[in-house]
């Protein structure tokens, strides 16, 4: 079959504005998405940029808005998209660095202000080995350990794209983890943190990020759940 | 980059059936306040400027703005029952956030707020049809 590809493209050092260029080539309805840009830039054009590693929906390097919803380009197949015109473009709310290429910096950023590691400074087990939990307590945040921090989420939502600032979904999710984590002695503090101004409340619930989420993780349940910690200061 | 740029970029071109929801709860909600700021300015009109409200409610009785009030009333009500909706959820029901149950309180929500104001809509144009 043949597909169009319309793809945004912008190279800050010579465009004076982006623009979209469009690619026909030949596709296998279950083809790639990714396989059709790697095929563009092989055979077409290979100045194309574009970021991948894995291929397979580990890494998360290769979040995109493919026809107009984010997407990991490596998880979407062509016979999938019910159409055999394809719009490719940057996602929304991060500078593009070159062309489907953004800098997920500001990203991160965000991810690291909601202390997304392990605290507890009481001493080990006496016997020296790992702090235990149950299934139960195990199965409580195991939602949120999915995420693979693609920001495919934070950038389908639209309080991020008005405002930076605004932690954004992958941020809350990686705080989820920890904060119902039975082991875990950060809750409180992270808590505060999430309930300042760029915090939880800035959420309006717009569901992009669950639908978008390649993993997916129930991020607007999870977002709900510790908007509730904060108001009820319970963390069942 | 994040700004208002941006996010009217993404309210045009992304996706998805909670982006429509969100999109309609703006937009509805918007559409309130408007219509709130108005009224309250042609209502004081009463006081300072009486030949000014009665110009006002002449113009409330042309076509064009009784059409408005038609959509006016299918604004308060979607933000209203999505407004619920997301209020329920939110607060008592995080685990219906999920993923289908999600898309599907959106579908129901719209039909909802079409049947509430399917019975207003009729009795409004009729209303338009008898005075013109
Ligand atoms: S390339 Fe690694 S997630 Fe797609």
């Amino acid at each position: 079959m043949q597909v169009t590809l319309k793809i945004f493209r912008y190279n800050p050092e010579k465009d004076s504005a982006p623009h979209y260029e469009t690619y026909t080539l030949e596709a296998e309805p279950t083809d790639r998405v990714l396989d059709l840009l790697e095929k563009v830039k092989s055979y077409h054009d290979g100045t194309l940029a574009f970021r991948r590693s894995c291929a397979h929906g580990v890494c998360g390097s290769d979040a995109m808005r493919i026809n107009g919803v984010n997407r990991l380009a490596c998880k979407v197949l062509v016979k999938d998209l019910g159409t055999t015109n394809i719009t490719i473009e940057p996602l929304l709310g991060l500078k593009v660095v070159k062309d489907l290429i953004v800098d997920m910096e500001p990203f991160f950023e965000n991810y690291r202000k909601v202390l997304p590691y392990f605290i507890n400074d009481e001493p080990p087990p006496p016997d020296g080995r790992e702090r235990l939990q149950t299934p139960e307590e195990r199965e409580r945040f195991d939602d949120t350990t999915k995420c693979i921090l693609c920001g495919v989420c934070t950038t389908s939502c639209p309080t991020f794209w008005a405002d930076g600032q605004y932690f954004g979904p992958a941020a809350i999710v990686n705080a989820h983890r920890f904060i119902f984590d039975s082991r875990d002695r950060g809750a409180q503090q992270r808590l505060e943190i999430l309930a300042q101004d760029s915090g939880v409340f800035r959420c309006r619930t717009a569901f992009s990020c669950t639908e978008a989420c390649p993993r997916e993780i129930q991020i607007t349940k999870a977002i709900a759940e510790v908007k509730r910690a904060i108001l009820t200061g319970r963390l069942d | 980059m994040s700004g208002p740029s941006t996010a009217f970029k993404g309210y045009i071109k992304y996706r998805g059936y909670g982006h429509v929801a969100f999109l309609l709860h703006r937009l509805t909600g918007l559409g309130t306040l408007l219509f709130l700021l108005i009224h309250i300015i042609d209502t004081s009109f009463v006081y300072f400027w009486p030949e000014g409200y009665m110009h006002a409610i002449a113009l409330y009785r042309s076509t064009p703005f009784m059409i408005g009030e038609i959509f006016l009333v299918f604004s308060v009500i979607y933000h209203g029952v999505n407004g619920l909706r997301i209020i329920y959820f939110d607060m008592f029901r995080p685990d219906l956030w999920e993923r289908e149950t999600g898309k599907r309180s959106v579908i129901w929500t719209l039909i909802i707020s079409i049947v509430l104001w399917l019975p207003a809509a009729l009795i409004m144009v009729r209303n338009i049809l008898v005075h013109h």
